[in-house]
């Protein structure tokens, strides 16, 4: 073997290396995330874990009931959802599509120096400017609530959901929309029916990215949801505050004794953040194979 | 330069026609009539502006930045680039075929049905004007029993025929053909044609092709275009074996283009 063909099977052997490498993280992770937090269920039941409405994790008896965080991180992702994929789809429109050039070189790296803003600054934000507008506006007893939460989560989803469903809008071939507007369609028509059914597969994985990430926020909505471990109730749950999964989680880790009952607990509740995140995954394959007309190779 | 069509009724009606991109003159003092019910072909080298001037009739142009035009273009009689004109019935009009296929990523069905729904047609009317314009547009032996799977599963001349009988499905008058063959084979060329030559009975059909063949063979007009001027235009067999100009006989004899 020559030297050249050498040093080729070497740098071959790297890069397989460095793939194999994630891989083997990334299943230690779960290994190790799912042997905690499953470990809880020797001593507590996983029914009662599932099940259970009421969050007392020093108390005695413990109760480790999943409910109140799951629900608490439900309310909040909702309210962020409803939030931001509206305004972020519309946006990427306008970028893509309505915007002169200029406009949108503007645009762009604006929105991207968003997604690029550490998450406590977000939090420190919504403290100190949105809490008390809530607080006053709706005369409530605290502005930290579902509500800060969702609306914090939304404008840190938002640089996700506009720059890849603005790629995915960009990258319908202008000879689709010609075609549109040749057979006698209005702009909005040729948008609205053509161009965003086409550019939906990538569309719905960005929105699955940005629940992904309103999901496992953790910082941001820890410092305005105002933290109390109640089921929230709908809608009004929004105006009260909530606890999430990753804010519990990031709270009591700090101060629990390694190897308790509450130690365990908490890694289930990983556990549970990670199928969800994975869930939403399987979602978002699922809705691109569903819309499968894509937009064919090189026809 | 002018041509008249001596004869046949005028559909197209074009004076003096001027077009810049930003600075750049690209159609110079085109002036036309195009007879209705026949098939006019507009040939001339790459960048002659034979395309150009064909995205005038149905105000393609209009999406272009930087495009300015002076000039008359009239069909039916009636100026399009007049201020009450409005584009959208325009286009519906006047269809397009573009180069490449360019089906909608959506069924086949889905793909005829996008006009004439935006364009208000009933919902139980729907199936028929499907059928209908499959069948006009010669694929409806071809995909009747397969109308729901996708059209970019289509072959690439069954495409073309699919974004032909697209066009016909919102009853346009004219059919503008950019360059319809150019992706194609042989054998999905000669079926486009057979169908150009079909369709010119209820259309008034414009054709920018390179191919002179083509254009012999299924044109009634000639159009020769050079650098943005219009050289000569007449009856097809008039251009092909007597042209008049002689850049139009050093171009259709091969010795530029």
């Amino acid at each position: 073997m020559t030297t050249g063909h050498y040093r080729e099977k070497v740098i071959e052997s790297l890069l397989y290396l460095s793939g194999v490498t994630a891989v083997i993280i990334l299943f230690l992770i779960c290994i190790f995330l799912f042997k905690d937090g499953l470990a809880l269920f020797q001593k507590y039941p996983l029914v009662e874990f599932l099940t259970g409405t009421k969050w007392y994790p020093t108390s005695e008896p413990h109760q480790f009931g999943l409910l109140p965080l799951l629900f608490g991180s439900m309310i909040v992702t909702f309210g962020a959802i409803v939030l931001s994929v509206p305004l972020g789809i519309v946006v990427a429109i306008y970028i893509s599509e309505l915007a002169g050039a200029k406009e949108a070189e503007v645009l762009k790296p604006l929105i991207e120096i968003l997604a690029g803003i550490p998450s406590v600054v977000y939090g420190f934000f919504g403290l100190v400017v949105l809490v008390p507008l809530l607080q006053n506006t709706f005369d409530l007893p605290t502005g930290q609530n579902a509500l800060a939460g969702s609306i914090m989560l939304g404008i840190m989803a938002l640089p996700t959901i506009i720059s890849i469903s603005e790629d995915a809008i960009s990258s319908v071939p202008r000879a689709i929309k010609e075609g549109s507007l040749a057979l006698g369609s209005t702009e909005w028509q040729t948008i609205n029916k053509v161009i965003i059914p086409a550019a939906l597969s990538g569309i719905s994985a960005a929105v699955m990215l940005g629940i992904g990430r309103a999901i496992g926020e953790t910082m941001t909505v820890l410092m305005v949801t105002g933290n109390t471990a109640v089921i929230p109730g709908f809608p009004e749950g929004l105006f009260a505050p909530v606890r999430t999964m990753t804010a519990t989680v990031a709270l009591e880790m700090g101060e629990v004794p390694q190897g308790s009952e509450h130690f365990y607990a908490l890694f289930a509740i990983g556990s549970v953040l990670f199928i969800t995140t994975f869930i939403t995954n399987i979602i978002a394959e699922y809705i691109k194979r569903k819309y499968r007309f894509n937009l064919g190779s090189g026809q | 330069m002018s041509g008249s069509n001596n004869g046949n009724q005028t559909e197209i009606e074009v004076r003096g026609l001027n077009l810049w991109y930003g600075d750049k003159q690209a159609l110079r003092d085109i002036s036309i009539d195009i007879p209705k019910n026949s098939v006019t072909a507009f040939i001339g080298p790459s960048g002659c502006g034979k395309s150009t001037f064909l995205r005038c009739i149905n105000r393609m142009n209009d999406l272009v930045k930087n495009c300015r035009i002076d000039g008359l273009i009239k069909i039916d009689n009636k100026d399009i680039y007049a201020k009450d004109v409005d584009v959208v019935e325009l286009r519906k009009r006047v269809g397009m075929v573009f180069q490449k296929p360019n089906p909608f990523p959506m069924s086949i069905h889905d793909n005829i049905a996008y006009g004439p729904k935006i364009h208000g047609a009933a919902k139980k009317d729907i199936y028929g004007i499907v059928e209908e314009a499959l069948k006009s547009g010669a694929l409806w032996e071809e995909v009747a029993d397969r109308l729901t799977t996708s059209a970019l599963d289509l072959s690439g001349g069954q495409q073309q025929r699919l974004c032909i009988a697209r066009t016909l499905a919102v009853k346009p008058e004219v059919i503008l053909f950019d360059e319809p063959c150019s992706a194609l084979d042989p054998i999905s060329t000669s079926k486009i044609e057979e169908l150009i030559m079909e369709l010119k009975q209820k259309y008034t059909i414009v054709i920018v092709t390179h191919n002179m063949q083509q254009a012999a063979r299924i044109s009634d007009y000639t159009a020769f275009f050079l650098l943005g001027d219009l050289i000569e235009y007449g009856k097809t067999d008039q251009i092909f074996e007597n042209p008049r100009m002689k850049q139009t006989e050093d171009y259709i004899t091969g010795r530029f283009g």
